[in-house]
C-alpha cells in the first residue's frame, strides 16, 4: 500500500495502570499496548514491553482471564544520573477476559525485541466446523 | 545532585522505585536542549550522564535492527527506522490494534562536550541504547598541585 509507506510513527505516552488490584511489589505499572488478531484456530496477541527480558514475563490463563505481567530490568541504570527524561520505566500488567475457549496447555509465548507474542490455540470444540449442506 | 544508588543488597523492586522517582524528577527538564525535535517525537528517550559520557535510552519495541540507523554529525545524533507490523493475514480480523507502526527519524542535539560521531549503539529488549563518549577535553582531569 502506497499510503502505508509514508506513514509516520506516532508517539503515545505510556499509560499508568489504574490499580485493578493491590500489588505486593512497589513501583509503577504501565498498561502495555497490544494487538489481538483472531484466526480460525487461534488468537494471537502482541504486547509492547520494552525493557523486559524473557525470564521476567509471566502469562497466565485462569477462569477465562488472561493476565500478562512483565517485570522491567533496571540493572543497566546503575550508577547513572538522569539529565533529561521523557518516559518513566516500570513493569507491565494487563488482563483480558477471553470469550473464546482457549486450550491453556497449548499457549505459546515468545519475546522478541521487547514485544511479547502469544499464540492462544482454540479448543477443538470451539473451532468452527464446516457443515455440509446436503441436497435431497 | 543525587546519583542513583543501587546497592547490591537492595532488591530489584526497591531499585525500580528509586529509579522511577529519579526519572520523574527530571521529566522533560527544560534545561537540556533537544534541538529540532523534543518531547513528543518518536521514539521517546531518556538521557543519562556517566563519567564516560551520555547514555541515551530510547523505547522502540518491535524494530528490525538491520533497518535501524544511528548517525552522529557534529553535536547531533540522529536515529531513524521503521516499524512494520505484519501478522500473516489469513485471519478473521482483530480485536485490538494499538501497536505503533510506521517510520521515524529523530535528531537529538547534545551539549558540546559530547562526540556523537564516536557513539556506539545496540538494540536490546526493544530498547535502543546509544553511548555517546565525552570529548577528551571535557573529561574531568585531576590537577596536580605543585609546591614551589
Amino acid at each position: 500500500m502506497a499510503a502505508k509507506e509514508t506513514r509516520e510513527i506516532a508517539t503515545k505516552e505510556k499509560q499508568q495502570l489504574a490499580k485493578p488490584q493491590e500489588q505486593t511489589r512497589p513501583g509503577r505499572y504501565y498498561v502495555p499496548d497490544v494487538n489481538i488478531y483472531e484466526f480460525e484456530d487461534s488468537l494471537k496477541l502482541w504486547a509492547d514491553m520494552p525493557g523486559v527480558k524473557e525470564k521476567d514475563v509471566n502469562v497466565t490463563l485462569k477462569n477465562g482471564v488472561l493476565t500478562i505481567v512483565g517485570q522491567v530490568a533496571t540493572d543497566m541504570y546503575a550508577g547513572l544520573r538522569p539529565l533529561y527524561t521523557e518516559y518513566n520505566v516500570g513493569n507491565y500488567y494487563r488482563e483480558f477476559s477471553l470469550n473464546e475457549d482457549i486450550d491453556e496447555s497449548k499457549i505459546r509465548a515468545t519475546l522478541r525485541n521487547g514485544v511479547l507474542e502469544l499464540v492462544l490455540p482454540k479448543k477443538e470444540h470451539a473451532k468452527p466446523r464446516r457443515i455440509e449442506v446436503r441436497s435431497v | 545532585m543525587a546519583l542513583l544508588r543501587f546497592d547490591s543488597d537492595l532488591d530489584s523492586f526497591t531499585s525500580l522505585l528509586s529509579l522511577q522517582e529519579e526519572l520523574e524528577r527530571f521529566m522533560r527538564n527544560p534545561a537540556f536542549a533537544m534541538g529540532p525535535s523534543g518531547f513528543g517525537a518518536y521514539p521517546p528517550v531518556n538521557i543519562f550522564d556517566s563519567p564516560e559520557g551520555a547514555l541515551i535510552v530510547a523505547e522502540a519495541p518491535g524494530l528490525d535492527a538491520a533497518k535501524l540507523e544511528v548517525s552522529g554529525v557534529g553535536h547531533t545524533l540522529t536515529i531513524s527506522g521503521e516499524r512494520v507490523f505484519e501478522p500473516n493475514s489469513d485471519g478473521w480480523g482483530y480485536h485490538r490494534r494499538e501497536l505503533n507502526e510506521g517510520k521515524f527519524s529523530r535528531s537529538i542535539q547534545l551539549p558540546e562536550d559530547y562526540e556523537p560521531a564516536n557513539a556506539e549503539a545496540r538494540y536490546e529488549a526493544g530498547l535502543l541504547i546509544v553511548r555517546v563518549p565525552r570529548s577528551e577535553h571535557a573529561k574531568p582531569r585531576q590537577i596536580t598541585v605543585q609546591t614551589a
